[in-house]
């Protein structure tokens, strides 16, 4: 189900020192056919600071970063390729441990 | 004066004598098992017959630190304590952190070996490389924050260190910790109850006798190197500013956060316990253990009411395992735990087991999900044995099975497993599912490369590759864990690393090869104690649920725990046999027969 004929409805969510520079969570509208990695370049620019903190060059994260869609590490998806759908939730982390 | 980073001396404290022996500490040793978790599996292989009842006379508990304790590398604090558990039975060691291992050393002591079992309360003072015993007889009764107090205005030396039990390990709970500076803990397998059940109460060290490496400029050289990567890594920074309860919010958006005793994996509520939650509302301020540079310790203030914690293990027991949100709570519950000397992941898990066998009838009472306060009423009551306490206080799978329902037990080897659902993990449920010492995850943390992404990042979803992974994690955690250092280290720092830091301290040359055969030497003599008490292939596996149920949202929705897939792999590249036997080929390997 789309809204507003070709953009979809997704949720945002950033953890830990992301919440430093963007906020925790937010319903955004972007075009059906966006990915992950269009998502990325909105974000960044509406967030001064993220780019930083996610990205060690262009198209590379920083190690240890960890981007969710769903639950599912987008590794194990299409990357920076992987296509956004309606109602998507995407969760992004620093680096982070504990145990 | 030894000049290779140990303090040179073990303390064998008889209790059935009442006197304690010291002797210098045996260089074979040093080499083989290199001190710590290693020191600890060796004494009780040599000493303690594998039919020994846990809780009876003839079990030991070894206190050991590692060379790397206390020598001033970053983040080399630890101290081990081994015995055979009277939770799960199997050969353990658990560690803590603090001060106390770097000041047993500077007391004088590699490690105390504590035989027998006293008829009177007794605690041990180990001082500039004397030790004696002493009448504990006004302490018992106490708690750990009491008694650490009590011991320090006796000696009327603040720069004493005691590590204790509390009134947990008195009444012999088979979950009860060792507790040192008032909140560090000796958490799982029931240490605590094996020391009430000796009737010694604390272990207080005083000293400040020299600890000399073996080549303090090469020390030096490596040291810089690796505080500079442990500095530079983002993980470690996290780590800083928010705790280990920062992994409730990963863990539960990757849906493998155990919510309601494992029923779901994943807590909406989460946020509210998470570790971001903590820092902005009753963290005070955070905390290190000696020569620590992460500093990754909570010291929470709320309420009218000051302590340390919870953890990330605590925070998600206390909380989305037995269904709770409110933070205070959790932390509260985890203060009681100090206190009275609990562990606190077996503890909490435990009630999350009775919380659901109430909630389905198998047993009367009225907790139910999300009661924090009945919560923390049963704590109380499984500390002093008090009704349906006495039961819990054996922990869930003895409690589950006694009521006829053995699968509500979250157990492995009847210890209770940690905060990670197996059937989105898969190689952590091989970890864990073989863990030396039961339920388990810093045996062998393979969250890190599945969930967090470090080194590198592995499916979690699949099988395919895991044993490799988690045979290596294994024996370097041994490793660790035999050398001092905390484990939270491996997030920066590899077994080149560790190698170097031990060659340096102690002269003894290693490499990373060398290393993670020590480590290997150590599991496979903990794993060989293991069969000698029985356990065998049909232990190394997880509850039913965990194989029969499958997780219902998420990217494991449908999935159960295959470990069926990894085990015959697992045991190949081990060398061992079909029923996880070690050859005759890899005991002669590593020098164990």
């Amino acid at each position: 189900m789309t809204e507003s004929g070709n953009r979809i409805t997704i949720t945002v969510k950033s953890f830990a020192t992301l919440r430093e520079v963007m906020d925790a969570q937010l319903r955004m509208k972007v075009m059906e056919g966006a990915t992950i990695r269009s998502l990325f370049v909105e974000l960044c620019g509406r967030y001064e600071g993220l780019d930083e903190r996610l990205f060690a060059g262009p198209g590379t994260f920083r190690d240890y970063v960890n981007i969710l869609k769903n639950g599912r590490n987008i590794q194990f998806l299409a990357g920076l390729d992987t296509p956004l759908e309606d109602g998507d939730t995407i969760a992004m982390f620093p680096p982070l441990a504990g145990g | 004066m030894t000049m290779d980073g140990y303090a040179g001396r073990i303390a064998y404290a008889d209790l059935s004598a009442g006197n304690v022996t010291i002797k210098p500490t045996p260089p074979e040793l040093k080499k083989q098992y290199i001190g710590g978790r290693g020191f600890g599996i060796r004494f009780l292989t040599d000493m303690v017959d594998p039919k020994t009842d846990p809780l009876g006379e003839k079990n030991i508990l070894v206190f050991a630190a590692g060379p790397l304790t206390g020598t001033g590398i970053p983040l080399g604090s630890r101290y081990e304590v081994s015995t055979i558990s009277p939770l799960s039975g199997t050969a353990m060691s658990g560690n803590s952190g603090g001060v106390f291992g770097w000041k047993m050393k500077k007391a004088g002591f590699d490690a105390v070996v504590v035989t027998g079992r006293s008829r009177r309360p007794l605690w041990l003072f180990l001082d500039h490389g004397m030790a004696e015993l002493r009448d504990a007889s006004s302490l018992w009764g106490m708690t750990t924050g009491q008694t650490t107090d009590a011991i320090v205005k006796d000696l009327g030396d603040q720069s004493v260190r005691v590590a204790c039990i509390g009134p947990a390990g008195e009444n012999k709970v088979l979950y009860a910790c060792i507790i040192n500076e008032k909140t560090r803990a000796v958490g799982r397998g029931g240490a605590g109850a094996v020391m009430g059940s000796k009737n010694l109460k604390a272990i207080a060290a005083r000293g400040d006798l020299p600890i000399r490496p073996a080549d303090e400029a090469q020390l030096n050289v490596v040291k810089e190197r690796v505080k500079k990567k442990i500095t530079e890594n983002g993980i470690e920074q996290a780590l800083q500013k928010y705790g280990t309860a920062v992994l409730v919010n990963i863990i539960n958006e990757n849906y493998v956060l155990p919510t309601r005793n494992f029923q779901t994996a994943h807590f909406p509520a989460a946020e509210k316990v998470s570790g971001e939650t903590m820092a902005a509302t009753i963290l005070k301020q955070n905390k290190g253990c000696f020569s620590c540079i992460v500093k990754c310790g909570r010291v929470c203030e709320f309420d009218g009411e000051h302590g340390e914690g919870p953890e990330y293990e605590p925070d998600w027991a206390f909380g989305p395992d037995c269904g709770i949100d409110d933070l205070k709570a959790v932390a509260r519950a985890n203060n009681i735990c100090n206190e009275y000397g609990l562990d606190a992941i077996s503890a909490p898990t435990t009630i999350a087991c009775l919380m659901e066998m109430a909630e389905k009838g198998y047993v009367t009472h009225p907790i139910r999900f999300g009661d924090a306060k009945g919560m923390l009423l049963l704590l109380e009551q499984i500390v002093k044995r008090e009704g349906i306490g006495n039961e819990l206080a054996a922990g869930s799978f003895r409690f589950a099975t006694k009521y006829g329902h053995p699968e509500c037990s979250m157990s492995s080897k009847m210890q209770e497993l940690p905060a990670y659902d197996p059937r989105g993990i898969q190689g952590y449920g091989l970890a864990t599912a073989t863990s030396v010492r039961g339920g388990d995850h810093v045996y062998g943390y393979l969250i890190s490369p599945e969930i967090l992404g470090a080194p590198e990042k592995l499916d979690p979803l699949i099988t395919k590759g895991k044993a490799p992974w988690v045979r290596t994690f294994q024996d370097l955690s041994a490793a660790i864990d035999a050398s001092g250092m905390c484990l939270f280290t491996s997030f920066a720092l590899g077994a080149e690393d560790y190698a170097d830091l031990i060659t340096a301290t102690t002269g003894m040359k290693t490499d990373p090869a060398g290393l993670l055969m020590i480590g290997e030497r150590i599991w496979n003599l903990q794993k060989l104690y293991n069969i000698r008490r029985g356990f065998g292939r049909k232990d190394d596996t997880l509850p039913a649920r965990l194989l029969n149920e499958p997780l219902k949202e998420g990217p494991a929705a449908g999935q159960v725990w295959r470990g069926g897939e990894m085990l015959d792999d697992y045991y190949t590249l081990r060398g061992w046999d079909r029923e996880g036997t070690p050859s005759t080929e890899k005991q002669k390997e590593l020098g164990l027969m």
